[in-house]
């Protein structure tokens, strides 16, 4: 018996598989293929040669929604407001983040004005009544929509989140006479306030909602017509996996699902290493992401936002989202240096086409992965396991502009270029950790990704952090964190009231609703095949009059109100430096995240054999400790409990890693890398 | 570890960026601080606020801006406390101002300044400044459009040294207690300010342990020297000439005529002179800014042409001079009324900015709506027994430009990354009910080849007697320019209605609501650009479908001929569009 996860990326699509019994674990890739993914699925599936009834569970994650988000292929969308309120979607939030840019221009709605309609209704901030829905106008828009040949419609009516009691009866009389036409109501997505967001989120998931339920019919049929009879799960992107039935009808919470199964899989890590604080780096070819695990809770945010930038203000989705901080600098970013001399490294990426120089694929430009190569950190004759074969000549050559500019030589260019790139991921890095009120120190770094080891003890260094830890397998780490994946969902709730005039059983009754609805969720998917199910609770607070608040866990059999304020004034005051004693208290939303506990892999222990570990030796140049002769090993020969010290590297099929001088290696008993 | 041999290490470009980045990151840290733990909603909403850090000379290094107002005063406010205190500025000092006659903008903008000192030498100033909710004074919000000296404005805090040894000074926080009708959230908001400008000692510590001085220092010098270079060189693409332009200010809040305002804007080879000679002596009301808030209008412009997004410093503006005469409506002097700074402010940016637009179209849109159109509510909320204030600035409709139309329901030019008010969450909280929020296509937009973006309605229902408003809106009677033989935009104002009767206002300061009162914000819609009969049929027939125009406007600004299903009638398009228009 196995379990099966495959991540579609833009070029591979990954497989894993793992056996329950054996413990073993396979990787294979095979090239996406754009025009029906399913068949990149089915290649993958016979190269890792898997036989259909062994698996018990598969999960599957990929880039559909996101990518028909971004190249703007979903549905044909209407939208259905309250009275006087169509614009909301345009007018958005009005803000201008390129504050000297005096030709800015907004993100355009997914939805053009004259598919936007108003239906008379109102409901006050507490759910109450002040005009009834009226069904006569609905049906004037039913025609509009078939004439129209609307394909898809959100419900967004003012105060839903606080009663939707019309965009229930909306929605339901929309799908009684719109049978094919996927309707979304927003309350079914987000229960939180604001009103742009919540229509915001409600429209892209309606807009990507025919082309998912299309892909995912097609998938879920064709696995079964090749025997595979086990439950199908869809990576979410707050770490955890949904059926493809409720994915199908919720589409948009699968928006980042490679990122959130990354965030899981380095969560796995910092369990299996007994480590509850991690903070996880994957550097791929454009960008580096990273993200915080505080005492083995991933960090899941509803303030997502879809082509944010610091300049953009983005398209915001309410759905809970893993809090990832990414930055323009990964293996592929270009060196240049800006019209006065500055160097820069980013956010231009050489990506995988023509990719850097080295790669001799057509890319003249130096990268990072360029300068990895002149440093002697990168073998060139062990690149991706030796498929692809590094040129070193074409990364001088390429680096010769950088070295003109600094008035140096190619090797210093090279070491200045990893600094920089090195410096700007330090910088994304004490933004998730430092400026959010956590000390490194008791933090370890795990990497992942193809590009994230070689990078990682110089940074987890910088950082302070306490140990950086490879796992194994760091080029299949999102594959592998949904193999770790279980079934998980967040209800978030917006509930305003006074800290000094709620009663506790005000409290409980929300956390039961919230618990009542979230144990028929799990009961009514037969897709879920759980013993037991893990409840975790959070409420937002903040001091009357803040905006901002503070999430603080409660335990919702035992709840204290006291206990509750206490806490939420150390939160306060660890997160913004002070509190205030006498101030009011609001309680914002209320988080609860279920998840259903399935049994994690277990990885087998590696022998501890030491043999033909030295692959070779060469000189390498560690930025600020300078240029040393420096043994190379070869991960899959390296034994448990090894124990060497810096400058090594250590290189396996699918990642090198760096060692600086003075650091020390340790090998654990399953084959994870800890430096320290 | 080897944290020495960076020192031995000659300081490099690679280490200046490094620390640059570090640096950046510091005054970012700052913002996120100050964002996310103050009390007062035009903070944290509006983010109506600014920090950085400056050199100890009071040459801004690095600042990360919520909106523009901010751009020129924080050197201008260091070198204040620089000129104030001299020798005595000491380890553990914090500074507090919000003068506007020395590097200020408004009261309501305290700005608190902390020196860092390293080995006992001073190599910085970490500056932040926020925009309180009240300071006291005439009205609630402190800003009384109708005031006529500064000393209606609340308390001016001329420089005053608030922390001693890190120590606050407790009779300062009792001043403002006792002074201000929100005393919690100015408390708040101070204790913000003051997180904030303690978390940029803390990084800058990190950064001078690491790197030692001499290294920081040259930084200093390589980001200012960079990014004056950076200006220089965009300055010689523009050709050499003096460039004009005149408008008028709508009313200052005591009178409704018109204010003549102008500027020459003078280019030669790599220099750049702004002078504002010739615009009105100040004026009784408060829609005069002081010199900061100048130099903050004409930066901001200046940086739209040179370098939208590289991070602001002083080196970027060394090429340039401001000239005005002191006393003007744009260098208020003592005791100028300031309240409602950013409404001259904003003239003067756009002085500028029609001066050049038609040499950088490529850089520059259309004129805009202009006016932050500020409102005010306030009250008692019966349900509480609670004083409420609300603040809002307006969004509206911007220019069209070279290759595009303009964008409609966007926050001025004075402000930046400044949210509009959720309804959900205004109607949670105040005593009031939004019946509207739509793209004001009644007013219109500036025809042009591009039209201008639209502005918007924002209507209040007030359900509670005994409420009250005031307002200042500019461009009431001047409506935003077009480019290049684009039509002009439309115009901004507040309309009430109560009972039987409808009344249009601007600026005014007081005006009492009741239970079932009408409140209507109305913005203006940005100018055009280039001729409106060049616009493509099709464009026009589209706008029409999506109810952006209606028929009339489509015949009479475009020369369209539609029906009602918005078909073309193109013979009698062709005859219309035989004009030059």
């Amino acid at each position: 018996m196995g379990r099966m996860a495959v991540d579609i990326g833009g070029t591979f699509t990954d497989l894993v598989h793992f056996d329950d019994q054996t413990g073993a674990l396979v990787a294979e890739k095979s090239l996406t293929t754009p025009k029906d993914l399913t068949n990149g699925v089915l290649n993958s599936i016979k190269l890792a040669d898997i036989e259909s009834e062994t698996i018990t569970f598969f999960v599957h994650g990929g880039t559909t929604v996101i990518n028909a988000i971004t190249e703007r292929k979903g549905a044909k969308t209407a939208l259905i407001t309250t009275k006087g309120f169509r614009d909301v979607l345009e007018i958005a939030r009005g803000n201008r983040p390129d504050l000297y840019n005096l030709r800015f221009q907004k993100p355009k709605p997914f939805v053009p004005r004259r598919l936007r309609f108003e239906v008379e209704e109102r409901l006050d901030a507490s759910g109450n009544i002040i005009k009834p829905l009226s069904i006569k106008e609905l049906e004037d828009i039913v025609k509009i929509c078939i004439s129209e040949n609307v394909e898809a419609i959100a419900v967004v009516f003012l105060h839903s989140y606080s009663s939707p009691q019309h965009e229930i009866i909306c929605a339901e009389y929309l799908r009684k006479n719109l049978p094919d036409i996927s309707i979304t109501a927003s309350h079914e997505i987000t229960r939180e306030w604001r009103e742009y967001e919540r229509a915001n989120t409600a429209v892209l998931n309606a807009y990507v909602q025919p082309t998912v339920q299309k892909y995912f019919n097609r998938l879920q049929s064709t696995l079964l017509k090749q025997g595979f009879n086990c439950p199908m799960h869809a990576m979410q992107s707050n770490g955890g996996s949904a059926s493809f039935t409720w994915a199908k009808s919720h589409p948009i919470t699968l928006v980042e699902s490679g990122p959130s199964a990354g965030v899981n899989a380095a969560a796995l890590v910092g369990s299996l290493c007994k480590e509850d604080n991690v903070i996880y780096l994957d550097i791929g070819g454009t960008t580096a992401k990273c993200s915080v695990i505080k005492n083995n809770q991933i960090d899941v945010t509803t303030e997502y936002k879809l082509e944010w930038s610091r300049i953009n203000p983005g398209y915001p989705v309410k759905v809970p989202v893993v809090d990832i901080v990414e930055i323009g600098t990964g293996g592929g970013s270009i060196a240049w240096f800006d019209e006065v001399g500055s160097l820069k490294v980013g956010p231009v990426s050489a990506g995988a086409e023509p990719g850097p120089a080295c790669y001799s694929q057509g890319g003249s430009k130096p990268t990072v992965t360029d300068a990895k190569l002149i440093t002697g950190v990168l073998d060139p004759d062990y690149f991706a396991g030796g498929r692809i074969k590094l040129d070193i000549q074409k990364a001088k050559k390429a680096m010769e502009t950088i070295a003109k500019g600094l008035n140096t030589d190619v090797i210093s260019a090279a070491e200045s270029v990893i600094r920089l790139a090195d410096a700007d991921m330090i910088n994304a890095l004490k933004l998730i950790s430092i400026q959010r009120g956590h000390d490194p120190r008791d933090f370890v770094l795990v990497v992942g990704g193809g590009g994230g080891a070689m990078h990682a003890a110089t940074l987890g260094r910088d950082l302070g952090v306490r140990e950086v830890i490879v796992p194994r397998y760091p080029g299949y780490f999102s594959a592998w964190g949904m193999l770790a994946t279980e079934p998980r969902r967040d209800f978030v709730m917006t509930h305003l009231m006074r800290a000094d005039k709620i009663r506790i059983s005000n409290i409980k009754n929300i956390f039961d609703d919230l618990r009542n609805e979230s144990y028929s969720y799990f009961k009514t998917d037969k897709d879920i095949v759980s013993s037991s199910i893990r409840l975790e609770a959070r409420i937002d607070l903040r001091y009357q009059g803040q905006e901002h608040w503070v999430g603080v866990p409660v335990n919702i059999n035992s709840i204290s109100i006291d206990k509750l304020i206490d806490d939420f004034h150390v939160e306060h005051e660890r997160t913004y430096t002070f509190k205030l004693d006498n101030s009011p208290i609001e309680l914002v939303n209320f988080h609860l995240t279920a998840t259903a506990s399935v049994p994690r892999p277990h990885l087998n222990e590696i022998s501890s054999d030491n043999i033909n570990i030295l692959k070779g030796r060469r000189r390498v140049l560690f930025s600020e400790d300078g240029e040393h002769e420096t043994q190379v090993l070869d991960r899959e020969s390296l034994p448990a409990g090894y124990i060497a010290k810096g400058p090594l590297l250590i290189e396996e099929k699918s990642a090198t890693t760096l060692i600086h001088p003075g650091q020390k290696l340790r090998v654990d008993e399953i084959g994870f890398l800890h430096i320290s | 570890m080897s944290e020495n041999s960076y020192r031995s290490t000659v300081p490099d470009l690679v280490t200046h960026e490094i620390i640059r980045g570090k640096l950046l990151a510091a005054a970012d840290e700052m913002g996120i601080v100050i964002a996310r733990c103050s009390m007062s909603p035009v903070i944290y909403e509006v983010l109506d606020f600014a920090c950085g850090v400056c050199d100890p000379r009071g040459q801004l290094i690095v600042q990360t801006n919520g909106i523009t107002l901010f751009t020129g005063t924080f050197g201008l406010q260091v070198k204040s406390i620089l000129r104030r205190f001299a020798d005595d500025i000491k380890p553990g000092d914090v500074f507090m101002t919000n003068d506007p006659f020395d590097g200020g903008t408004h009261t309501c903008d305290i700005a608190l300044i902390k020196p860092v000192f390293i080995n006992d030498n001073l190599e910085a100033f970490a500056i932040a400044v926020a925009h309180w909710s009240e300071v006291g004074g005439a009205v609630a919000g402190s800003i009384s459009p109708s005031a006529t000296e500064i000393y209606q404005e609340g308390i001016r805090f001329p420089g005053l040294r608030v922390c001693r040894d890190d120590i606050v000074q407790q009779d300062i926080l009792e001043l403002i207690r006792e002074n201000t009708r929100l005393p919690t959230m100015c408390i708040g908001d101070f204790n913000a300010e003051l997180a904030a400008v303690r978390i940029a000692e803390t990084r800058l510590r990190e950064i001078f342990d690491k790197y030692g001085s001499e290294v920081v220092r040259d930084t200093y010098s390589y980001i200012l020297d960079s990014s004056e270079l950076l200006s220089l060189q965009a300055i010689k693409q523009l050709p050499n000439g003096i460039y004009y332009a005149n408008d008028y200010v709508d009313g200052d809040g005591i009178t409704n005529e018109q204010i003549p305002v102008c500027a020459e804007v003078r280019i030669s080879d790599d220099k750049m002179t702004f002078d504002f000679t010739g615009s009105s002596p100040q004026r009784d009301g408060p829609i005069n800014c002081a010199y900061g808030a100048l130099s903050s209008a004409v930066k901001t412009v200046f940086k739209a042409l040179v370098d939208p997004q590289g991070p602001s410093n002083e080196g970027w503006f060394r090429p340039l001079t401001i000239i005005c005469p002191e006393g003007t409506i744009f260098t208020a002097t003592k005791p100028a009324p300031t309240g409602w700074y950013y409404e001259g402010s904003a003239q003067a940016s756009e002085l500028v900015w029609r001066a050049l637009a038609e040499l950088a179209p490529d850089k520059l849109s259309a004129g805009s709506y202009m006016s932050l159109c500020g409102a005010y509510f306030f009250g008692e909320d019966p349900s509480t027994k609670e004083m409420f204030v609300h603040i809002e600035p307006a969004i509206g409709g911007w220019g069209a430009q070279s290759n595009c139309d303009g964008t409609g329901a966007l926050i001025a030019t004075t402000d930046g990354d400044t949210y509009n008010y959720s309804i959900e969450l205004f109607e949670a909280k105040f005593p009031l009910r939004i019946n509207k929020y739509a793209l004001n296509t009644e007013g219109g937009v500036g025809a042009g080849r591009w039209r201008g973006g639209f502005g918007v309605i924002r209507e209040f229902e007030v359900l509670i007697n005994g409420a009250h408003t005031y307002c200042s809106f500019g461009r009431n009677i001047e409506t935003p320019w077009g480019l290049m033989g684009g039509k002009n935009g439309s115009l901004n104002y507040m309309e009430i209605v109560s009972g039987d009767s409808v009344e249009r206002i601007s600026r005014i300061s007081h005006k009492d609501l009741n239970s079932g009162d009408l409140v209507r914000i109305v913005t203006g819609g940005g100018g055009g650009f280039g001729k409106p009969y060049k616009r493509p049929v099709k464009e026009v027939q589209e706008d029409f479908l999506d109810g952006y125009i209606n028929k009339e406007t489509a015949e009479k600004d475009f020369g369209v001929s539609l029906d009602e299903n918005g078909n073309v009638d193109s013979n009698l398009t062709a005859t219309l569009r035989l004009g030059d228009h």
